[in-house]
């Protein structure tokens, strides 16, 4: 099987990497460009874990076939952070206890980082509506929203 | 990349990257600090590891990459029950890239099997396989994708044999006998007082059966591990486990090797739950490194996970409870029967723990108690989040709700009659402490009885029902009748970083901020120069695992006992160092006093130069609790946590869906060392609890998992948790836990299934035995009630 060649825009580096036409998104950041912070899971779709940002949209990079993605600027939960300065979200959530074990965090993150980009004063509903792909099974979500909520309150001001 | 270093199992990375993290974690806790009281027990600190695991940098098994590392693979059961008559690896063998291929025949018989408690599990299986999914042979190879392939070409030769396939057919005379010893796991009951004569003159008998299916832990990181040898040529095993210092002993058992050559270390972890206290891919990988030489990594994939990790047991209950007209239960009769699958697990926890919990938290004088836990060819049963008492409560808590209604009495009222309160005999003999039960009844019932005149005068959705109800616990604290110490060694560096090592691991909840908190608040340094080390074979002792709700009461006991003895170790020393009396050292809000004058931390471990080594703080809990399992007497643990829950729901009618928008618990866990981390316990619990009564169920279908995999298994999301969850901690102190503290993990789950039924009964009138109360079930039952067939 033929490889294809694509470049990928991840978190503003430009990466050059030859996939095969099975190769999944999820993988190519993982295995190939070494960002582990996006975890794999069910590898179904359901999880939510391995969401990541594509041209402004989140994404579950678990069944996205990466070379759909030539030429995509993708944001992963390691480009949250610019020059050592943590997104609101990172921030809210440690602050709010939004993270226990950790797994899911990656994903929430980047699901409501896409979220709020596109809706910037949304209602708690809205905001759990927003995380309806993403599964925690530690935190029982409440702590998750409530960090959510917080930077949303305060973009709002 | 050198090995060790990628071996820290510390969630904050190694030696290097720590400085900078250090002062950024000091900056964040410094705003939680109080002015006065106590500094860090009490409050809401974030969890240490937390700034690695919002920036994607926590090293989980997965992310963790070794040089010239192999991938490995089991080849698994396709059926429930077989002999295997020929497995032939020689084509898998020969695939180009393949470095091992070991089945059974490659392991000496007598290391082949192992287990928690009993071994009886093969690592591979050899001559029978006893359940769809068992590993039959491990291969490694140089990518995954030549690993997958390899297992493609292994041949396997089964003799199919019918499987046996509930508890009922396992304990029939003629039935297949699944192990040696026969199909039992487990045999236990206890009687106290005289059932038979107590329900006889009861003026109310309650009989019903309750039952549920399985359930998978559905942690989001599937078990996974690497193995290498390190320069040392120490056999190092990196796993996300429950109970790496288990592994330890268990590896220097199947290979033979002493144990100063084996190294088991924690990574960090994604959720446990019970489902990573047993073995997995652990002996493979490593008896793969030791034929090759070389790091095998291996993990398991989701449907790996869902067909072939341990279960939820299903319990078939059966229950009497006898009461007079003024609500005093009189007798409480169980008998349970027990799938526990193909191979014993923790199977016999459970059970001992059921018989042992029979009445709590009542005081019942003639209580029954039976269980009986059979092998069957589903997947193996093994721990989960209450070890069985879930479903204990969901058969008791529903009885007393029943009785409630049938007395006209509030549900309350009919608990507090009953209640169990310090000083009050077990079943076991146990005198009780620190009981704090009623408090939580207390705080229940003013939001109870507001919530049913709100929804009495509140105004009607159409083709919705409301309803309230509630349900409590009692759960007992650690090991179920052996001991179980835990220990905490504290050192010190030059530069002032105090490492506390704790042998139970982090699994998710934050016991190491919890530790961190106790070591800091009786050493009186800050907790952002408190590194804890937990989880390593090496570094730290044998603890116990991370189970059972014990981490902060016994590792959280060590760790006070080791804090003191650093406080004193370190006076001592810069007592001599500075010629003063060391009655004229304090070490306070991270500063020593030394005659008045405070000095910073830092500068008196300068002070103290390379004698810092000479400290070396200790700490061990070790808690009388012990139980005679033949006549169940004795103190099964040395605490106990209470807790009662009310739970709103809402009913469609014409779908039969249930939504639950809001939800109260109100627990006495202690003392609460972290209370943000302590309420998402509750919050976890509670949702985790929903997906129990409401959605989850593994789908069985003969012998074969039918939903093997996240897209097929109803988990709740954000939008089927409830709107409101409210976590109350009644004020109670356990003087026999570190700083007052008790436990809280497990108690979050227990009622909930029971305050549900409870709620969909005051909804609907309908009750509900059998788990989960799906939608489907309760539209057929509200057509039953309105006498029309569905």
């Amino acid at each position: 099987m033929a490889n294809i060649d694509i470049t990928l825009n991840v978190n503003g580096k430009d990466h050059r990497v030859a996939v095969r036409s099975t190769e999944m998104l999820l993988e190519v950041l993982r295995d190939r460009l070494g960002y582990v912070g996006t975890n794999k899971v069910c590898a179904q779709g359901i999880c939510g874990a391995c969401t990541v940002i594509v041209d402004g949209k989140s994404t579950t990079s678990c069944l996205a076939l990466a070379a759909q993605f030539d030429g995509a600027r993708i944001i992963t939960v390691e480009g949250l952070e610019h020059d050592g300065k943590l997104d609101p979200l990172q921030e809210a959530f440690m602050k709010h206890g939004a993270v226990q074990c950790g797994y899911c965090t990656p994903g929430f993150l980047m699901s409501a980082r896409a979220f709020l980009n596109d809706n910037p004063h949304p209602t708690r509903t809205e905001i759990i509506d927003a995380l309806r792909g993403n599964i925690c099974r530690c935190t029982g979500y409440k702590k998750i929203i409530d960090a959510v909520e917080d930077v949303a309150a305060r973009s709002a001001r | 990349m050198s090995s060790i270093d990628d071996g820290e199992k510390f969630a904050l990375g190694t030696e290097g990257e720590q400085r900078p993290w250090q002062d950024a974690y000091r900056a964040l806790v410094q705003s939680f600090e109080a002015g006065s009281g106590r500094r860090y027990v009490g409050h809401s600190v974030p969890r240490n590891d937390v700034l690695y695991k919002v920036r994607g940098k926590a090293k989980y098994a997965a992310n963790i990459a070794l040089p010239d590392m192999l991938h490995g693979r089991f080849v698994r059961s396709t059926y429930p029950y077989a002999r295997i008559k020929r497995v032939d690896v020689s084509k898998a063998s020969a695939l180009p890239g393949v470095r091992c291929v070991l089945t059974a025949a490659d392991i000496p018989d007598d290391r082949l099997k192992v287990g928690s408690l009993v071994k009886d599990t093969p690592i591979l299986a050899k001559d029978l396989v006893r359940h769809v999914g068992e590993p039959v042979v491990a291969i490694a190879a140089d990518t995954l994708e030549i690993a997958h392939a390899a297992a493609a070409l292994v041949e396997i030769d089964y003799e199919p044999i019918t499987p046996v396939l509930t508890p009922e057919e396992a304990l029939k005379e003629d039935a297949p006998r699944l192990h040696p010893n026969g199909n039992l796991i487990a045999n236990l009951s206890n009687a106290v007082g005289d059932v038979d004569a107590a329900l006889a003159r009861a003026d109310v008998v309650l009989e019903d059966t309750y039952t549920n299916e399985p359930i998978e832990h559905s942690y989001l990181e599937p078990q996974g591990g690497i193995s290498f040898i390190d320069p040392d040529g120490v056999l190092t095993l990196l796993v996300c486990t429950q109970y790496p210092h288990f592994h330890h002993k268990q590896l220097a058992d199947v290979t033979g090797l002493p144990l100063e050559k084996i190294r088991v270390i924690q990574t960090v972890i994604g959720g446990a739950f019970g489902g990573k206290i047993d073995v997995t891919i652990e002996c493979a990988s490593c008896l793969m490194t030791l034929k090759t030489r070389r790091p095998v990594k291996m993990l398991l994939e989701n449907e790996e996970v869902f067909s072939a990790t341990t279960k939820r047991h299903t319990m078939k209950i059966r229950h009497r409870l006898g009461a007079m007209k003024d609500g005093r239960i009189v007798a409480l009769d169980m008998d349970i029967l027990a799938d526990g699958g193909a191979y014993s697990s923790y199977s016999l926890i459970v059970a001992g723990r059921c018989v042992v919990h029979a009445a709590l938290p009542y005081d019942i004088a003639n209580v029954r108690a039976r269980i009986r836990t059979t092998f069957t060819n589903n997947m193996t049963a093994g721990a989960m989040r209450s070890f069985g008492i879930v479903k204990l409560a969901f058969a008791t808590e529903s009885q007393i709700n029943k009785l409630a209604d049938e007395l006209g009495m509030s549900p309350i009222e009919v608990r507090r009659i009953n209640a169990v309160e310090t000083g009050t005999k077990t079943v076991t003999g146990q005198i009780l402490h620190a009981v704090g039960f009623k408090k939580t009844l207390d705080a229940i019932e003013p939001i109870y009885e507001e919530r049913k005149k709100a929804l009495a005068a509140g105004p009607k959705k159409p083709g919705v029902l409301r309803g309230l109800g509630l349900a409590s616990l009692g759960y007992g604290i650690g090991y179920s009748g052996v001991r179980n110490p835990s220990t905490a060694r504290i050192e010190l560096t030059e530069d002032g970083i105090v490492i506390a090592n704790c042998g139970t691991p982090d699994i998710g909840p934050g016991s190491d901020t919890a530790l961190a908190q106790i070591v800091g608040e009786e050493a009186g340094v800050n907790i952002g120069r408190i590194r804890v080390v937990s989880g390593d074979s090496t570094k730290t002792d044998d603890s116990g695992p991370t189970s059972a709700s014990r981490t902060t009461y016994f590792s959280g006991n060590a760790a006070m006992l080791a804090g003191r003895d650093f406080r004193r170790q370190f006076s001592d020393l810069l007592a001599k160092k500075l010629d003063v009396t060391p009655e004229n050292i304090r070490i306070d809000n991270d500063q020593v006093i030394v005659n008045n004058k405070p000095m910073r931390f830092e500068d008196a471990c300068a002070t103290l130069g390379s004698d810092v080594k000479q400290i070396m703080a200790y700490g061990v809990f070790n808690p009388d609790s012990e139980l005679d399992f033949v006549t169940f007497k004795g103190n099964p643990y040395p605490t106990y946590t209470y807790a009662t829950q009310l739970a709103e729901i809402e009913v469609d009618i014409d779908t039969g869906k249930i939504e639950v928008p809001r939800f109260w618990a109100a627990h006495d866990a202690g003392r609460i060392v972290n209370p943000m981390g302590a309420e998402g316990q509750i919050e976890g619990g509670v949702v985790m609890g929903l997906g129990m009564a409401l959605w989850e169920k593994i789908c069985r279908s003969d012998g074969y998992i039918q939903n093997p995999g996240m897209r097929d298994y109803l988990l709740p999301g954000a939008k089927d948790a409830p709107t409101e969850i409210t976590t109350i901690f009644i004020d109670n102190e356990d003087e026999t836990g570190p700083f007052g503290a008790k436990g809280v993990a497990e108690a979050s789950l227990i009622p909930v299934p029971a305050a549900v039924a409870a709620a969909l009964h005051d909804a609907a009138g309908i009750r509900l035995n059998a788990m989960p109360m799906e939608a489907e079930t309760v539209v057929k039952k509200l057509a039953a009630r309105k006498g029309n067939k569905p």
